[in-house]
């Protein structure tokens, strides 16, 4: 009893303090305090950065606080008229000019989108194929498994060298066999926007559709066996069995894992900038970062509408999956 | 002879398909298989193809192909696969003197090990409350921590940049009030450590908050009765407890930060290793400095990519189970 009182007195007063009234909150109480670095912190990095874009995309260029001049919602305007499109590099407009190709892969916004469908659609299959394989029982499993996650692990700088490397022009070997298929520029193939896009779109799916098969995987393997057996009772084929029992039951996590990923492919910056480069395949990203240090005002509305966008895909996300999507 | 073997080759080849027709399970087995290989050859033939070029030596690499033509049965054909010309591994030690590569290395270490540490730390306070704690506003919270990890970091990056650069003072957004005026965090660790926290915490957030909602409440009593204060018995308890949980965010944490290429490019204005740049600044610096040095790129980026690949090797059980529980309760 004496020790105790002994060691407790050693503390300081202030602890001690701190401590008891610490015990001596509600649930609802405690729960917000332990919150409150979670809350500056997200409030700090996440919060404050978000508000004050918009506020820098509704003022005019001018950088110092002392001449801002007020312009509403001008810069979106002018963002979907065209007005801005000289202040992007490369010659790049944020809607397409015309509805040829070459006018689509020169848009910020239909390269971006264009991106993010064709290479979730190409991961979501390779993810499926991978996450079949992954949910069978065979020697050497766990080796097979590292070594299909392992892209997903690359850091986006190396996973850029590599297709860098691959289709550069001096060393790059698997530039001549595609162009003589006719997928790629034969020449000064990274600089050409449609050979770029498409490499840097495999490069995506090279790296991604990892993470896919696992999500697909986690959905594969909550099915019950026991369906299987009945289903092989029943004299069904494998081919029906997927068709009829695995298909219909990881459709929902395969919905999940296709929003999930598309919104993350709405971000793609780091690749194109190692692959090749922004003024070649102009992503959302691209254009914000190529334009933050000289047109703030410009640079913000783009950044708003990227978060917009991907904010409606998440809310569609939501409504769709309801209170399961929490 | 050429009818002989012409039977010689069908011989096989019909008996498998005949048998294959009595026993389709021998079908989709051959099947897997192939798709396994198909497979296990485009994940890994990129880090072949480094391979390739880092031990070729450097004079050779612009000379002639890196597809050999070979001689097939006195018809001329394209090796499908590049093979090194020459070999030469100075590369790897060439690496680290044209460059500092280590100290960049070093800087991705720091910069993963720090931002896991205050992850860690931050989202278990989260993780307890959201999974042990019933209180009036949990799932808008909730809510509002998911739709932060929604957002690309473009949205976050140009007042980022402003306030990091430490110019103008802090105002609150929509006013000219102004807070206080920030120290210049552009080419240090902060600049790049908070956004990585900001950005990477909610998926610890949503792992810890279903890993500590797993721990039997009896235990935290027990844990209470002995004298623990409420925080203690979390870092004395329910975190041991649920060390599983707290390795995989602790492993995808650091996975997510080396990875990272978004701020660490813009908030390291310059890519020296003294300025705080990462393996990015690094690897980038062959490309601008030494054009031609295609072997160290090569050698530099098998030299990067070794970590994550021993993580994913060592920890592969807690990055599947983090990922799908974490991304799938998303």
């Amino acid at each position: 009893m004496s020790a105790e009182t002994g060691r407790e007195s050693r503390r300081s007063g202030v602890l001690v303090d701190a401590m008891r009234w610490m015990e001596n909150l509600s649930d609802t109480q405690y729960a917000y305090l332990l919150l409150i670095p979670v809350f500056v912190l997200l409030g700090v990095v996440a919060l404050y950065p978000l508000l004050r874009t918009f506020e820098l995309s509704l003022y005019a260029t001018s950088l110092d606080l002392t001449s801002r001049g007020f312009v509403g919602i001008d810069n979106y305007v002018q963002l979907f008229t065209g007005g801005k499109n000289r202040f992007l590099p490369g010659g790049t407009t944020f809607l397409p000019q015309n509805l040829s190709l070459d006018a689509m892969l020169n848009s910020a916004l239909v390269v971006t989108i264009i991106f993010a469908v064709v290479s979730v659609a190409f991961e979501t299959l390779i993810g499926l194929g991978q996450a079949l394989i992954l949910d069978q029982d065979f020697y050497g499993r766990r080796w097979i498994r590292a070594a299909i996650i392992i892209p997903w692990a690359v850091p986006i700088v190396i996973q850029g060298m590599i297709f860098f490397l691959m289709f550069n022009s001096n060393v790059g070997f698997a530039t001549p066999p595609l162009a003589d298929l006719g997928l790629l520029a034969p020449t000064n193939t990274l600089n050409d926007t449609a050979s770029a896009t498409f490499i840097i779109i495999v490069a995506d799916i090279w790296k991604t559709s990892a993470f896919m098969a696992l999500l697909i995987l986690a959905g594969l393997q909550s099915i019950d066996r026991g369906l299987y057996d009945v289903a092989k009772v029943a004299g069904a084929s494998k081919w029906q069995q997927f068709k009829l029992i695995t298909f219909p039951l990881i459709l929902p996590t395969i919905g999940v894992a296709v929003l999930f990923r598309s919104v993350q492919a709405m971000r793609i910056y780091g690749i194109i900038d190692t692959v090749s480069s922004c003024t070649v395949v102009p992503s959302l990203s691209c254009m914000v970062v190529a334009t933050f240090n000289t047109r703030v005002g410009t640079s913000a509305a783009i950044a708003f509408v990227t978060a917009a966008i991907i904010g409606a895909a998440v809310m569609g996300l939501i409504v769709w999956q309801g209170e399961d999507a929490i | 002879m050429a009818t002989a073997t012409d039977n010689d080759n069908e011989g096989p080849l019909t008996r498998w398909v005949q048998s294959a027709i009595q026993n389709p399970e021998k079908v989709y087995r051959a099947l897997f298989y192939v798709a396994m290989v198909f497979f296990l050859v485009t994940t890994l033939f990129p880090f072949y193809w480094l391979l390739v070029l880092a031990v070729t030596p450097s004079g050779r690499l612009l000379s002639g192909s890196f597809l050999p033509t070979i001689d097939l049965f006195g018809v001329s054909a394209t090796f499908p696969l590049p093979v090194p010309k020459g070999f030469n591994p100075a590369a790897f030690v060439s690496v680290f003197e044209q460059v500092p590569f280590h100290l960049y290395m070093l800087n991705s270490f720091a910069l993963a090990v720090t931002t896991t540490v205050i992850v860690i730390v931050v989202a278990s306070l989260a993780g307890y409350v959201f999974g042990r704690l019933r209180f009036p506003g949990r799932a808008v919270l909730m809510l509002g921590i998911l739709a932060v990890s929604y957002f690309p970091p473009a949205a976050f990056v140009i007042p980022l940049f402003q306030v990091f650069a430490g110019n103008a003072p802090i105002t609150i957004p929509f006013t000219d009030f102004p807070l206080f005026t920030p120290p210049r965090l552009l080419n240090t660790p902060g600049s790049m450590v908070l956004p990585f926290s900001a950005l990477f915490m909610p998926l610890s957030i949503f792992i810890l908050t279903t890993f500590y909602g797993q721990i039997p409440d009896g235990l935290e009593d027990a844990a209470r009765v002995e004298g623990t204060t409420r925080l203690g018995a979390l870092f004395r308890v329910i975190m041991p407890l649920s060390a599983p949980g707290v390795a995989t965010a602790a492993v995808l944490t650091f996975i997510a930060v080396y990875n990272e290429y978004f701020f660490s490019s813009i908030m390291a204005t310059s890519t020296e290793a003294a300025k705080w740049s990462p393996i990015v600044g690094g690897i980038l610096s062959y490309q601008t400095q030494y054009t031609t040095q295609y072997n160290l790129m090569a050698a530099a980026s098998i030299v990067g990519v070794l970590p994550v690949v021993i993580l994913v090797i060592v920890a592969q059980e807690r990055i599947v189970s983090g990922l799908t529980s974490g991304a799938l309760k998303e």
